[in-house]
């Protein structure tokens, strides 16, 4: 992996507005071929690394190398971007503008046409091709500028928060096109605070919060160097054990199991084989991991 | 995939999506309309004369004032021709310029010539009193619209009465006021001994023809300054059409939420021209359907036998007069687009494209000085600035042609201005877009631009 070449590095990128500093030294890789999940609360400069990346601003300073190479109209060529402030032409029938941003990428003809009739059969739009976008309902007019980030065949597709607003079905479709373009061997950069979301599709992500990294990795190193291990429990009998300090942190109940938060340090398997041994009809342990959510209320609000 | 592709692409979907509009076809049709509408129907609702020949009555103390008083009033229209010691406007002014208001005056007037019916009440031993009462009656009874008493000292001053029935029509007031002046000032000639020709050869018109001095004694008939008018019209004009149109077309892209995915693939300048230049193309099309229009009716009147003057002026000037229409117009909408590069909404632009028409109707009356004294160093700093360069050096041109390195000097400032407008309004559009929703301040506006 190490002697790919990363899709996209950023390496101390700053960038200020005035004295505010949107993003503050950010450095993250992007690996080809992976979904990357670029994470944080509202605010966090999300959008403004975004900007820099698909070259609508530049950093004040740092590098940023996109394919090896430093941002280009070339390299902007290469991009899909659907950013999270988005619209249509009003007026403009939906192939129109379709063929019109894809012009811009320089994608154009044949080929472009023949691209247009399969997403829209992808997108299930088919028979709105010819309407203009103000026919469209809300929700078609977001797959359409989905459409519109794909259809020039980016090797790097951005998506800032892509399913906002979209009912379950759509959402799901979206989704699958999103791992269909991961299977072609397409690098995805997807934005979002919906930490459920970017928990179930990411491969690598990046947390950060008021413009500075808090923490990056796959998500497996993520949750493991998380060190936050609870397990949930079922049993009867077995008195007092979870009362020893040195192997449970706190205990919650809930209606029929209760969940245990292991001290520091402490093992899991030692837990179980202590419950045993106090003579415990355990029914159910399980190992319960960190959730995305829950690293992010924790880090975020542990910043506070 | 170079810049120019893309701005190829900008330009190809503002000028296909607006003229493909039904607004365009509505606006192409409609305006020639609209503009008859206002001309023609004015003069025809003037003319409208409801209830035939106005019926006035004479009553005649001074007893001999009525056969004049009558055929004055009568042949109103004739008298009036032969009164007309005007200066003698050129037949292809009355052609080109007849938005002139006197002469629309004139035609109005002219349309609400009406006939009159005239008839002597004979005093009949009754006096003056019982008289008008039995007028007035007969005015009441809708027999008569108004009466006339002359009195006895009429030529010497004396009061002329006249009462009718609708004081606040100036139109007839005023016509039987100047019946009456010729029919006076005529028997008071007349009583001196004054015969009819002498009055003839008195009220022969006087005609002024001026000579450009030097220029071989050829009468300039003011084509050229008609040239320029009618240049600085369709600059005014068609900045009141399109200025909006161009600020609209800057702002859509904000209002629309489009212009972030559209700079992920295009310069902002890239796509701000490239709007300018889609929109001028619509109203190039627009103009060439409405010339080509105007071109056809000409060539269909003159072949009816009408005659159609072309102005007679130097080639040059008309090179000169599409380039300084072309500057103008650039400048102008270049103002717009920077207008629009700052506001998020179109209301917004309105508001703030205010100082815009301010600034074109200065420059225009700027044009009145500088006909005056076109050399005067006024005169010359004025046609420098490029706000008002396009009309005020127009005028410079046809009147005493200035030396040509101001003539280009003042070409640069404009284009260079049209450039430098355009990269600011590039630099604002692309910094103002990135906050939706807030009008920036204009010292925020000057950090933006000097931001890299």
């Amino acid at each position: 992996m190490s002697e790919q070449q990363p899709t996209l590095r950023l390496e101390d990128v700053t960038k200020r507005y005035g004295e505010f500093t949107a993003v503050g030294s950010l450095s993250l890789t992007v690996r080809p071929g992976r979904i990357f999940g670029l994470l944080g609360p509202n605010g966090a400069g999300k959008t403004t690394t975004i900007r820099m990346i698909v070259g609508i601003t530049r950093p004040d300073e740092g590098r940023l190398e996109l394919f090896g190479r430093p941002v280009t109209p070339e390299s902007q060529n290469r991009i899909g971007y659907l950013p999270e402030e988005r619209g249509l032409y009003k007026r403009m029938r939906v192939a129109d503008q379709l063929k019109f941003f894809a012009e811009l990428k320089g994608f154009t003809g044949r080929a472009a046409d023949g691209a247009l009739d399969r997403w829209f059969e992808k997108v299930k739009l088919s028979d709105w091709k010819r309407k203009k976008a103000s026919e469209l309902s809300k929700g078609m007019q977001q797959k359409i500028q989905f459409v519109a980030a794909v259809l020039h065949d980016p090797d790097l597709l951005i998506l800032d928060e892509p399913f906002s607003g979209l009912d379950p079905v759509n959402v799901e479709l979206l989704k699958d096109l999103v791992l269909e373009l991961k299977e072609a061997g397409k690098t995805i950069i997807f934005s979002t605070h919906q930490m459920e979301v970017a928990e179930r599709i990411c491969d690598d992500i990046c947390l950060i919060n008021r413009s500075r990294k808090v923490l990056s990795g796959s998500i497996r190193e993520v949750k493991s160097g998380f060190g936050r291990n609870s397990v949930a429990l079922r049993y009867e009998g077995g008195e007092g054990v979870l009362e020893d300090e040195t192997l449970v942190a706190s205990v919650e109940r809930h209606s029929d199991d209760l969940e245990a938060l292991l001290a520091p340090g402490a093992d899991a398997q030692e837990l179980l084989g202590r419950l045993l041994a106090a003579g415990a009809r355990v029914s159910r342990f399980e190992l319960v991991e960190p959730s995305l959510h829950d690293i992010f209320i924790e880090k975020v609000s542990g910043g506070e | 995939m170079t810049p120019l592709t893309k701005f190829r692409a900008v330009v190809k979907r503002e000028y296909v999506q607006r003229v493909r509009s039904r607004m365009f076809v509505i606006v192409t049709v409609g305006a020639p309309l609209m503009f008859a509408l206002f001309t023609v129907v004015p003069i025809l609702i003037a003319g409208i004369k409801t209830g035939g020949p106005t019926r006035v009555a004479v009553v005649d103390e001074s007893g001999r004032m009525y056969a004049r008083v009558r055929d004055s009033l009568t042949n109103a229209q004739a008298s009036r021709d032969e009164d007309d010691d005007e200066e003698e406007v050129p037949k292809a002014a009355q052609g080109t310029m007849n938005q002139n208001s006197r002469a629309r005056m004139e035609q109005m007037t002219k349309a609400a010539a009406q006939s009159y019916q005239v008839e002597e009440v004979p005093a009949g031993g009754l006096g003056l009193g019982e008289l008008k009462a039995q007028l007035d009656e007969r005015v009441r009874r809708d027999e008569l619209d108004a009466y006339l008493v002359l009195p006895r000292d009429v030529l010497a001053g004396g009061e002329t009465e006249f009462y009718t029935r609708n004081v606040s029509d100036v139109f007839t007031r005023g016509q039987v006021r100047n019946a009456l002046v010729r029919a006076v000032r005529d028997a008071r000639l007349d009583e001196r001994g004054v015969g009819p020709d002498v009055m003839r050869a008195v009220n022969q018109p006087v005609r002024l023809k001026a000579s450009k001095a030097g220029g071989g004694g050829e009468a300039d008939r003011g084509q050229g300054f008609f040239l320029v008018f009618g240049a600085g019209f369709l600059i005014y004009l068609t900045i009141l059409m399109y200025g909006q149109v161009v600020l609209g077309a800057v702002i859509e892209e904000k209002e629309t939420r489009i212009a972030e995915i559209l700079f992920s693939s295009i310069r902002p300048f890239t796509l701000m021209t490239g709007k300018l230049v889609g929109v001028s193309l619509v109203a190039l099309t627009q103009f060439a359907i409405w010339g080509l229009a105007f071109v056809g009716l000409g060539a269909y009147l003159a072949a009816g036998g009408a005659s159609i003057a072309i102005p007679q002026v130097p080639p040059s000037v008309y090179a000169y007069v599409v380039l300084f229409f072309l500057m103008g117009y650039f400048i102008y909408a270049t103002l717009y687009a920077l207008v629009g590069s700052m506001v998020t909404t179109s209301q917004e632009g309105g508001q703030l494209a205010m100082p815009i028409i301010m600034l074109l109707v200065v420059g225009f009356y700027l044009a009145f000085p500088v006909i005056r004294s076109p050399n005067s160093s006024f005169a010359v700093w004025v046609s420098l600035v490029p706000f008002f360069a396009p009309i005020t050096m127009l005028i410079r041109i046809v009147s005493q042609e200035p030396p040509l390195w101001q003539i280009l000097l003042s070409l640069c400032i404009g284009f260079a201005t049209v450039a430098a407008l355009l990269w600011l309004a590039g630099r604002v559009y692309r910094v103002g877009m990135l906050m939706y929703g807030k009008r920036a301040t204009i010292p925020e506006m000057l950090k933006w631009v000097r931001q890299p």
